[in-house]
């Protein structure tokens, strides 16, 4: 589970401070799916940031499992990412000198008790799980924007997160992608029990979550339970 | 961990493959220099066989060419020189004194081994209590040796090895020319006299004998004096042996004096190649940590992602250390299998074992070097913040 509580977040450049969040407040309880939506530029990304424990806000407090962050080290911060969050950042992210298997073995590097040869069992499964076994061996630069989302969803998912942050993981891709993109991560959520916060344009895609925040310039303008969509799909 | 950041070099290899080639040249100069060095080095550790304080070298110019009279008075001097209270010994020694600049050799053959280069030092029998020489095996030449047949010899046990090998030595004969062979009655262990510097060459005495050899003429005397004896008495001999040889030119130096001359041969070089070869390592380590530091600054968002997926910034720290040892050693591998080349294919005449010694020697100075210049780059790459690099690209 993740609280924010009165959260904000000021970007301070030389000659300009920015306002990204104000005021926030959000709880969102284990298992569940939550889509953000709002225009570009309102804070959907800082959001996500200080959710997964990459940013800290200007002031508020964010608790993990009911645990305050500031109470922790940077080097717990990173355990507790590797092990409980998976990220699914806005432009892929992924590295360009690694293979595609490579790239979804990496958050499974960070944990040491995993060996060689069950971190590749475990990226293949992931690849397999978004469509892409056959893709194992190329590079990002040899692959499309849409099969580039997919591997990093497949290292978003590998490590088996309680949580999901995924900023726009349909952006990129066309509706017949974007609906399997959604199935795996609806999958997820429902099979595995996988909290998820999902940033997204798509209004369909909203939708179909279990929950839906909107926000305007920094702010929650509204907070709407879909229950009732979510349970028929 | 350390399969992946081999991996990660080796796909990066393009862009690496400059700091690669940096590396490895690097490494050549100071593997070559190191050798130059630990050659030099190591020979000094050697002994060098004799006792040269409180030694002086008499260099006498005789103003005419006549070689009679010039013979007679070299053994007046000589004479007069023995007498000297303040005098130990003296002997008459061709003209490769112990540190002096000039050489002379000659090549023996022995059975199968042919034409060996050995220097050759003419001496009289005074000479091994003028230099203290040691005689391990055998004995000095001396006057028992008059009536020898063959001309009485001590070597050195480098020449013995590279002459006899395993062979006993002692008494064996050296055919040098139709009318000399040698006959070998002692053996030295060290006899190092180009400098403290110099290898372990070769090196036989013959003997200077005046009595059998009516022409024979050497125009160099070393002279161990008491210990103390002064410029004094340097004065008052040279004043003396002046009134025996009217207007030769003579010269007196003391064999200190002539060691610390002929050390700077070695040194300064060594100084100034050790120089240029800071020179270059201070250049290579700027560019070194000049490309790392880029390469850093373009990896930002990679960082970020790390971070992200879990690294705690020390792990960013040591991947990044880590990058660059494999680097290295991706450039040491190559500099490595160049470098061996010199003890396999015995490209000088060194022994193996200062290549080896300057090979490890280079090796660690390289890890340490980039170990060095990654320091303060992986620093500031561990202290990248995730957000802030995620959000840069
Ligand atoms: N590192 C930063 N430094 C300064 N300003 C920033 C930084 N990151 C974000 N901002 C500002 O904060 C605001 C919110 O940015 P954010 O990336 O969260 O928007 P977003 O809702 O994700 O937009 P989009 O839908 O376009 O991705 C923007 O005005 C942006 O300019
Ligand atoms: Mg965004």
């Amino acid at each position: 589970m993740i609280t924010l509580s009165n959260i904000e977040k000021v970007y301070q450049t030389k000659t300009i401070e920015t306002v990204a969040l104000q005021n926030v407040n959000l709880t969102v309880p284990k298992g569940e799916f939550l889509s953000i939506m709002g225009p570009s530029g309102c804070g959907k990304s800082t959001l996500l940031n200080i959710m997964g424990l990459l940013d800290i806000p200007s002031s508020g407090i964010v608790t993990i499992d009911g645990q305050p962050i500031e109470t922790y080290k940077d080097k717990e911060l990173a355990h507790i990412r590797n092990q409980k969050i998976g990220f699914v950042f806005q432009s892929y992210h992924l590295v360009n000198d690694l293979s595609v298997m490579d790239n979804v073995e990496l958050p499974l590097l960070y944990r040491s008790s995993i060996s060689g040869s069950e971190r590749t069992k475990r990226a293949k499964a992931a690849l397999e799980k978004v469509g892409l076994s056959a893709r194992t061996q190329h590079y990002p630069n040899q692959l499309s924007g849409g099969q580039r989302q997919r591997v990093a969803i497949a290292r978003a998912l590998v490590g088996q997160p309680e949580i999901i942050l995924a900023d726009e993981p349909t952006g990129n891709l066309d509706s017949v992608m974007g609906e399997e993109v959604m199935n795996i991560l609806l999958d997820l959520n429902r099979l595995d029990g996988t909290t998820i916060v999902m940033v997204t344009h798509d209004e369909n895609m909203a939708l179909k979550t279990e929950r839906l925040v909107r926000f305007f310039d920094g702010q929650q303008v509204s907070d709407s339970k879909l229950i009732a969509n979510f349970q028929q799909v | 961990m350390i399969r992946h950041l081999f991996k990660l070099i080796w796909n990066r290899k393009k862009s690496n493959f400059l700091l690669i080639t940096e590396i490895f040249f690097c490494f050549l100069v100071l593997f070559g220099v190191l050798s130059f060095i630990v050659y030099n080095v190591r020979n000094y550790t050697r002994p060098l066989g004799f006792k040269h304080e409180n030694v002086w070298l008499l260099t006498m110019r005789p103003s005419t060419d006549s070689t009679a009279q010039n013979r007679q008075i070299v053994e007046q001097v000589i004479q007069r020189v023995r007498a000297f209270p303040e005098v130990d010994q003296a002997s008459l020694i061709s003209s490769n004194a112990p540190f002096s600049f000039s050489q002379m050799n000659n090549h023996f053959s022995y059975g199968d081994v042919k034409r060996i280069d050995s220097d050759v030092y003419e001496v009289q029998d005074e000479f091994k209590d003028v230099m203290q020489i040691q005689v391990n095996q055998g004995r000095w030449f001396g006057t028992s040796d008059d009536a020898s047949h063959h001309e009485p010899v001590v070597i050195n046990k480098a020449l013995q090895r590279v002459l006899f090998g395993e062979e006993d030595a002692l008494g064996k004969i050296i055919h040098v020319d139709d009318s000399t062979n040698f006959q070998v009655v002692g053996i030295t262990d060290y006899y190092r006299a180009g400098s403290e510097f110099s290898a372990e060459d070769p090196a036989v005495f013959t003997r200077i004998n005046l009595k059998k050899n009516p022409k024979y003429f050497a125009n160099e005397m070393l002279i161990r004096v008491k210990p103390g004896t002064g410029i004094d008495f340097e004065e008052k001999m040279v004043k003396e042996i002046s009134g025996i040889g009217k207007d030769w030119a003579l010269e007196v130096a003391t064999l200190e004096k002539m060691r610390q001359n002929k050390a700077k041969v070695t040194i300064i070089p060594m100084i100034a190649l050790g120089l240029v070869c800071g020179f270059l390592i201070l250049n290579v380590a700027l560019g070194l940590f000049g490309v790392l530091w880029y390469n850093i600054s373009r990896r930002n968002s990679e960082i970020g992602l790390r971070r992200a997926l879990g690294a705690a910034s020390g792990q960013i720290y040591r991947q990044f250390i880590g990058e660059v040892l494999v680097l290295a050693t991706f450039g040491l591998i190559f500099g490595v299998l160049f470098a061996v080349q010199f003890p396999l294919l015995q490209v000088f005449q060194v022994d193996s074992e200062v290549y080896f010694i300057a090979l490890a020697g280079a090796v660690v100075l390289i890890y340490l070097l980039t170990t060095f210049c990654a320091l303060y780059p992986s620093r500031q790459a561990a202290a990248i913040h995730p957000a802030i690099a995620l959000h840069e690209d």
